[in-house]
């Protein structure tokens, strides 16, 4: 596997989270800027340009290269990855119930490619900074 | 699995960030390492029982339930 380059894609320098970490406010300043500027809003689902903007900063932070990217960091990225995606398969199941159970069909408008993105970039961000922070729990 | 890294540091007068900088890995991956919440890959290892100069199953020993 080492050979194949295909698999390895290369990680974003450090330098892209602060562009990570801007995305995770703009959706709220572009609203109040445009409200303040008196431009027009898309208004068919605030909610979705907000879970875009938060699903690409989240994915932003996740493709980042850590300070100190080593092998135990690999390994949580690697786990984070993992539990990210079990997390994201199991609270779909449960949104798609409460959904059934309330509306009577398994789609609701939560659901959508930008808030399903959101959260699964969102589980695997805090599934790595937490691991992150149990390693340095001394 | 158990190790007796801060044994061998200390018998080699290493502080944890000496062997991270060693192996080239953070302070906190030995660190880890050494109170077992991470288990290191089989390079490192052998990287780690280099600069102490022993064999890896004088650092590394597993036990029960590995």
């Amino acid at each position: 596997m080492i050979d194949k380059s295909i698999l390895h894609v290369p990680l974003l320098s450090p330098g892209w989270k602060v562009v990570g970490y801007a995305f995770l406010p703009l959706p709220i300043i572009l609203a109040l800027g445009l409200a303040l500027s008196g431009a027009a809003i898309e208004s068919s689902n605030p909610s979705q340009i907000l879970f875009g903007f938060w699903a690409i900063g989240f994915g932003l932070l996740n493709l980042c290269r850590d300070k100190n990217e080593d092998e135990m960091i690999k390994s949580f990225r690697l786990q984070a990855y993992q539990t990210g995606f079990f997390w994201l398969i199991w609270g779909l199941a449960a949104l798609m119930l409460i959904s059934y159970f309330g509306t009577g069909g398994f789609t609701s408008n939560f659901l959508s490619v930008f808030s399903i993105l959101f959260l699964l970039n969102a589980y695997i961000y805090a599934a790595f900074q937490y691991q992150k922070y149990m390693a340095t729990k001394e | 699995m158990k190790n007796t890294l801060k044994v061998e540091r200390a018998k080699h007068n290493l502080t944890q960030q000496d062997l991270a900088e060693k192996v080239s890995v953070s302070r906190q991956t030995i660190n880890s390492i050494e109170v077992g919440k991470y288990v290191p890959s089989t390079v490192l290892s052998l990287k780690i029982s280099r600069v102490f100069g022993v064999g890896l199953e004088e650092i590394f020993e597993l036990e029960q339930g590995d």
